[in-house]
């Protein structure tokens, strides 16, 4: 079975694997991030966001010195499932790590549901 | 603690679950961390006698209760905060815990439990002060319980007889303190005695009438008595509404009952938070933003959250948070972190849930300090709400990504914005009196864009989406400006599958008289609005303003139509004048007649990759002036006709599998990325407030705790 985690990956189980949803590339195994299984590219934000105004570090636009855009993009369908805005360097984030046993638990059939939306 | 939680290691000699200062006048580090207090004999008699049918009927009593007193509060009240709703309305139990909240900013009641608990403990017996009936008590000091000293609350003690049943509590932003620039925000306070009055707790009224002397006292230190004697007025007159309303349930329930009812409001929320907790998967979470100033100066300032998630309860970590300073305001106390985690939890990751201290039951909180989020007490705090606010727009990011696979999926969205820049005016008003505030324009920020839809434009304010923008005729009287436009503008919200909503951009003028502006903000590079799923961030805002421009003059010397938006302002300069884009943190400064202030909050982040919006949705918001055709064209791929705004289906099919494998050329696979990644860094100069690069406070560990290094 797979468990949409995200609007674009789902785990799938019980091979524990990442995949997109969208055109069911491999994106690794979920005891890791989803991100190693990604192409990551670092963008001038100001490719995305219009530069308003005529100075040169106040635009309404990011400092490219300041803050780049990172974009995960999928390796098979090219969509991009997530973006960061970090300094230059700053480590990437872990953002999703589930404990899988639980999940497991939680999703896999016959084991306790989570539970019914309340009144 | 469960086994997830062996996973962190806190960093040595920090602290986490408490604040960085200890005992002082008016604070008690035990009441400003501790948890709700045991009910009383009284409470657990009333407990008993309610059935669940019979605390819900009580419950929407208490609640129809406080939405009355808000009312009250905003129609008393002749300051623009307060007006536009930057405030609160509450019932407190009789020991002090926050059992029922208006719909207004629900970290301002979540903070004041430790002045009520502060005067129970210390004053109550104290026979200089003690506690009756009619008592009304004061207090803004941030290391007290508050925010900063310029948001304000008055607390009643309710009483029927001699029995304590709870409390009234009224306050919010009343803006002028009596801080060194007028109006409240000291954008240059480095130190808390920059910052105007400091009140823990006092007694200010007896039998519900105002000491004279100390009414005095406060009109003698503030630079506006005229507003500051009418709310303060206001806010007594409210909390005698509030007792008077709650007497009156005494007299048809009896004292226990509904002393046991506000208390048990708070067990069966703090019951329905953990089973909506249990409801999502366990796991760490993650997510990091970052500042690019502390005050006046420029800097990098990083601030990042992880959630672990185990069974029925989250614990909230801020670790690795750049140092505090002594350059800036810029610093939130632990209680804050903790209470302006409400605004997102209440709202959307607990909606439907009634808004009470409750639900922060199974949520732990560990802020490491001493930091910019868990400051000492001897700093400048009056800005601590930009990094509490950082903190909470990563709990919205990492909440979106535990709800998603749940029942409770219609939460999922990107984070509101939160670009907040203020632009606090001051002088003589057209009534002749002395104001300072700001106007209704920070109620218009954009929504966060939703799983399933766009986010609203112009929507409220960050804080408290339930929020009003006021009418301009009325501020402009009000307050020492004058509203020449409002209107949502091109190129600032998020993009994505569903974009964010627009901000509205407030154009104004300084009057005939001139005025004293000061501003005060965050992200003029960078952006506290993250988008969402690959949506884009909403971007920065910075401050705004046009010297010597004679706007008035200008417009009636010219016959052509003259397009008062941002975007137009900036881009094509379509007014002779001295422009001036900055960092938005500034001095007072004296603007004359004429001089145009351009401002807005900024828009919210959006949800999905740009490549899925429908390109019909993208012509819409060419067609509603929100876009851009670069944005159109560039970000969106659509192909169209740019007279008739008609979609080229195929050709925009063609650009978009264009773009995906653009993506796939421009993507480096992981290990690749990182190893050029990890060898870049910024600039020293941006460093010199961040701590060390690139966790601060962790420079002894092997492996950082953070990120994805291979």
């Amino acid at each position: 079975m797979r468990v949409s985690i995200t609007e674009y990956l789902d785990i799938e189980l019980p091979s524990r694997r990442w995949l997109c949803n969208r055109c069911d590339a491999d994106l690794g195994p979920a005891d890791r991030s989803y991100k190693e299984g990604c192409l990551i590219a670092n963008r001038n934000p100001q490719e995305v966001h219009p530069v308003i105004g005529t100075d040169a570090h106040f635009n309404f636009s990011f400092d490219p010195e300041w803050i780049r855009l990172i974009e995960f993009y999928c390796p098979g369908c090219g969509t991009l499932v997530e973006t960061e805005y970090l300094p230059p360097g700053h480590p990437l984030t872990w953002d999703i790590e589930l404990d899988l046993d639980a999940f497991e638990r939680r999703h896999l059939p016959g084991q306790i549901s989570g539970g019914e939306m309340p009144l | 603690m469960g086994e997830l939680m062996n996973k962190i290691r806190l960093h040595d000699g920090l602290v986490y679950d408490r604040h960085a200062y200890g005992m002082g006048p008016g604070r008690d580090p035990e009441l400003l961390a501790g948890g709700l207090e045991p009910p009383s004999e009284l409470e657990l008699k009333g407990m008993e006698s309610l059935s669940p049918v019979e605390l819900e009927v009580f419950q929407h009593k208490m609640t129809s209760i406080v939405e009355e007193a808000r009312d009250v509060y905003m129609a008393l009240s002749i300051s623009e905060g307060i007006i536009t709703g930057d405030m609160n309305t509450s019932i407190f139990t009789a020991e002090g815990d926050p059992a029922v909240v208006a719909t207004g900013i629900f970290f301002h009641t979540l903070l004041n439990y430790p002045q009520v608990k502060y005067i129970l403990k210390y004053y109550r017996n104290d026979p200089t002060v003690g506690l009756r009936d009619g008592d009304v008590f004061f207090f803004n000091d941030p290391t007290c319980g508050g925010v900063h000293t310029f948001d304000m609350f008055v607390s009643s003690p309710i009483f029927h007889k001699d029995e304590l049943i709870g409390w009234a509590e009224v306050g919010g932003h009343q803006g002028e303190c009596g801080s060194i620039s007028p109006g409240g925000f000291s954008p240059t306070a480095t130190t808390r005695w920059e910052e105007g009055l400091h009140v823990g707790a006092l007694r200010i009224g007896d039998n519900w009438e105002l000491r004279q002397d100390i009414l005095d006292f406060f009109l003698n230190s503030v630079r506006n008595p005229f507003v500051f004697a009418s709310d303060l007025k206001a806010r007594v007159a409210t909390c005698k509404r509030i007792r008077d309303r709650v007497l009156r349930e005494v007299e048809r329930r009896g004292d226990a009952q509904v002393a046991g009812g506000l208390r048990k409001i708070l067990s069966a929320s703090a019951d329905l938070a953990r089973l909506r907790i249990s409801q999502l998967n366990d796991g760490i979470y993650r997510s990091v933003i970052f500042n690019d100033g502390v005050g006046l100066e420029s800097g990098l300032i990083r601030l990042p959250t992880t959630v672990v998630k185990e069974g029925d309860q989250l614990t909230v970590i801020n670790q690795g948070v750049s140092p505090e300073n002594d350059k800036g305001p810029q610093h939130a106390t632990w209680h804050l972190m903790r209470a302006s985690m409400g605004v997102y939890l209440f709202t959307y990751f607990f909606r439907g849930l009634s808004p009470n201290i409750g639900l922060l039951e199974p949520i732990r909180t560990l802020v490491e300090g001493p930091s910019v989020a868990n400051c000492g007490a001897e700093v400048a705090h009056g800005e601590g709400t930009t990094i509490s606010a950082m903190n909470v727009q990563n709990l919205h990011v990492i909440g979106s990504k535990m709800m998603f696979d749940s029942i409770y999926k219609m939460s999922v969205s990107a984070p509101f914005s939160r670009n907040v820049m203020i632009y606090v005016y001051a002088g003589t008003n057209s009534y002749g009196y002395r104001a300072a505030n700001f106007t209704g324009t920070q109620n218009l920020a954009g929504q966060g864009a939703r799983f399933d839809m766009d986010g609203e434009h112009a929507s409220g304010f960050y804080w408290a989406s339930v929020t009003d923008a006021g009418e301009v005729e009325e501020s402009d009287m009000r307050l020492p400006m004058v509203t020449l436009a409002r209107m949502v503008d091109k190129d600032i919200h998020g993009f994505g599958k569903y974009r964010g909503g627009t901000p509205a951009v407030e154009i104004s003028s300084a009057p005939v008289q001139g005025c004293e502006l000061t501003t005060r903000g965050a992200s003029d590079r960078l952006s506290h609005n993250p988008g969402l799923f690959g949506g884009y961030s909403g971007p920065p805002n910075p401050r705004f303003v046009i010297k010597n421009v004679d706007v008035f003059g200008q417009l009636s010397n010219r016959e052509d139509e003259v397009d008062l938006s941002q975007y137009s302002l900036a881009k094509s300069h379509v007014l002779e004048g001295d422009y001036q884009f900055s960092y938005s943190s500034k001095p007072t400064e004296h603007f004359k007649y004429g001089d145009l202030f351009i401002h807005s909050v900024g828009g919210g982040g959006g949800y999905g990759d740009v490549l899925e919006r429908e390109p019909e949705d993208v012509m819409a918001d060419l067609r509603d002036n929100v876009i851009s055709v670069e944005v159109a064209r560039r970000v969106y791929r659509v192909v169209f006709d740019q007279e008739t705004f008609r979609v080229d289906d195929e050709a925009t099919l063609a650009d978009r599998q264009l773009a995906r494998e653009e993506r796939k050329r421009r993507g480096m696979p992981f290990e690749k990325f990182i190893a050029e990644w990890s060898k870049l860094r910024p600039s020293e100069e941006k460093l010199r407030f961040y701590g060390e690069w690139p966790e601060p406070n962790a420079p002894g560990y092997s492996r950082l705790f953070w990120g994805l290094f291979v």
